[in-house]
């Protein structure tokens, strides 16, 4: 159960982000063109019935693509999984440099801080709006995306599961992410930097994972397991070693 | 819930380390009685802020505690505490995307009560309610912070510098706004403006690298420190300053009068007359200055300025 002032001021950082278009253009464009337009391209330019021959020999493929040897739409579920898993990281991230960062960037901080709440409240509050808006946002494009995958025979239930748990592990991620960098960043430039230089690795091992672990669920069960991990490094570290005192300064 | 008896500001021993081994704040302790309206003064960098933050929750002390009504922050009923303390901060930033009513409004929830109409109209914030907070003038942000402060009628006033930016005649609307919100409140007025202070506190805390340095009553202060005579003589100041020395007197020179301590002026005046114009020194002005509060800051801080 959230704390009232939690929920006044979740309100509060709904509205305004419901009112800024800029941040809901960029919350929501990046991740249509990931997790919907990219995907529903695959989705939609195979017909499962006539799948095109690849041509690859299944020796010369690394382990991860050794299913494409034989199964042409192996390669459409494999890229998908990096693909929804960057949709759950960016969503956030881009969400959170205008809850977090413009505030503090125009110092309306001090206003809140003013006010009879928590600091830690007034750091949740945002969260939960970041995680308000990109949750249904990601969530809504991937059941889009599994609707058409499940209906055009595509992808199995487990399969579909997989990505469920790729996308919440992500947000999971990115939010805690988000956390971070707004600690660290005192603009909106800083921070898409830092965005940049947390998730560009997380984004190269998530496609590494796919060429070199042999089986989708698995694949994903390793990248799901790399986000949940960094999920616990990042709070820790933004909770014990910089602190939300630094939101202040 | 408060503790019964408890002081509505009380700060014990705190010590506030930042990174990089900067001390903002070196074992301060001070309590404000109920009613008490205390000027927090001191140098730039002193620790003023941080102690405003401190007594707001915003920031923890690394060592010793803060109480507000008794209740430090780590407590489940500071936030009750807390309601009852109104807050202007430093020149904050103000919303592009939220009305002057919208804010109010998400302060009137977070305080539980308040009547945004009355503090609207006493504000003289009527045509601005639907206004993007950052689209008021500077004078008009103020008198936003002075009303959300209001809102939800705090026992208790932290008011951090609440007229710096500010032309003189928004400084004068808040300083007026000031006068009528606080009698019946325990304040705490951070400032650098020290007619300010003077003209609307009673104590004064005054902070020093971190360390309380004084916490007294402003008209106790003035009888620690003696009044000065300000003489001026027909022949100058420096036959003045001579004729003073002969006399067994010291006296210091500024501009064209001679400044001289006089701990009883009602009896030390007349008589220090007499003797110059025996002397033949024509002096023909002797005016009684009171040490202001920017005298005795500077006393107290010892600035180089300050009178000796």
């Amino acid at each position: 159960m959230l704390a009232p002032e939690v929920r006044i001021l979740l309100r509060k950082e709904l509205r305004q982000l419901v009112r800024n278009r800029g941040a809901m253009l960029t919350a929501l464009f990046l991740p249509v063109l990931i997790m919907l337009i990219v995907p529903l391209a695959q989705i939609l330019g195979v017909n499962p019935d006539r799948p095109p021959e690849l041509g690859f020999a299944k020796d010369s493929l690394p382990p991860g693509l050794a299913a494409v040897g034989k199964d042409p739409l192996a390669f459409m579920r494999l890229l998908l999984m990096p693909l929804v898993g960057m949709g759950g990281m960016l969503t956030p991230a881009l969400t959170a440099s205008y809850t977090f960062i413009a505030e503090r960037e125009a110092r309306t901080m001090e206003l809140l801080v003013a006010l009879p709440v928590r600091v830690g409240q007034i750091l949740l509050a945002k969260l939960l709006a970041v995680l308000a808006l990109a949750t249904p946002v990601c969530l809504a494009l991937l059941a889009l995306d599994a609707g058409l995958l499940l209906a055009r025979g595509m992808g199995s239930i487990g399969y579909v599961i997989a990505l469920l748990v790729l996308v919440l592990s992500s947000l999971a991620f990115s939010s805690t992410t988000a956390l971070l960098v707004s600690l660290l960043a005192r603009d909106i430039r800083t921070s898409s930097n830092l965005n940049g230089i947390i998730l560009t690795p997380f984004i190269f091992v998530s496609f590494a994972v796919v060429l070199l672990v042999p089986g989708v669920i698995l694949a994903a069960a390793i990248t799901a397991g790399m986000f949940i991990l960094g999920t616990a490094g990042a709070l820790l570290f933004a909770m014990r070693v910089i602190t939300f005192e630094r939101m202040l300064r | 819930m408060a503790e019964p008896g408890a002081f509505p500001l009380e700060v014990t021993d705190v010590i506030k380390d930042y990174p990089g081994s900067v001390r903002a704040l070196d074992r301060v302790s001070f309590r404000i009685a109920p009613g008490e309206r205390a000027c927090l003064l001191g140098p730039n960098g002193a620790g003023k802020t941080t102690l405003i933050r401190l007594l707001t929750g915003a920031l923890s002390p690394s060592y010793g505690q803060v109480r507000l009504f008794g209740l430090g922050v780590q407590h489940d009923d500071f936030l009750t505490a807390r309601r009852r303390v109104g807050i202007v901060p430093q020149l904050p930033g103000m919303y592009r995307d939220f009305s002057v009513d919208d804010y109010l409004q998400l302060v009137r929830d977070l305080y539980g009560r308040g009547d945004i109409a009355e503090v609207v109209e006493g504000f003289g914030l009527g045509p601005y309610t639907r206004r993007p907070m950052a689209e008021l003038s500077g004078g008009m942000q103020r008198r936003l912070s002075l009303a959300a402060a209001l809102l939800g009628s705090p026992d208790v006033l932290l008011l951090d510098e609440p007229t710096v930016g500010l032309d003189p005649v928004a400084m004068r609307d808040v300083h007026s706004f000031l006068r009528r919100m606080m009698p019946g409140r325990t304040v705490l007025l951070c400032t650098h403006n020290l007619a300010e202070a003077e003209a609307l506190c009673e104590s004064a805390v005054i902070l020093q690298q971190g360390r309380v340095v004084l916490h007294e009553r402003i008209d106790a202060l003035r009888q620690r420190i003696p009044a000065l005579l300000a003489l001026r003589a027909a022949q100058g100041p420096e036959r003045l300053l001579a004729a003073l020395t002969e006399l067994g007197t010291s006296g210091r020179r500024e501009e064209d009068a001679v400044l001289v301590p006089s701990p009883e002026p009602t009896t030390q005046a007349p008589e220090l007359l007499r003797r110059l114009l025996a002397a033949g020194v024509d002096v023909y002005e002797c005016r009684l200055v009171t040490p202001s509060l920017e005298q005795l800051f500077l006393d107290i801080i010892g600035a180089p300025h300050a009178r000796t």
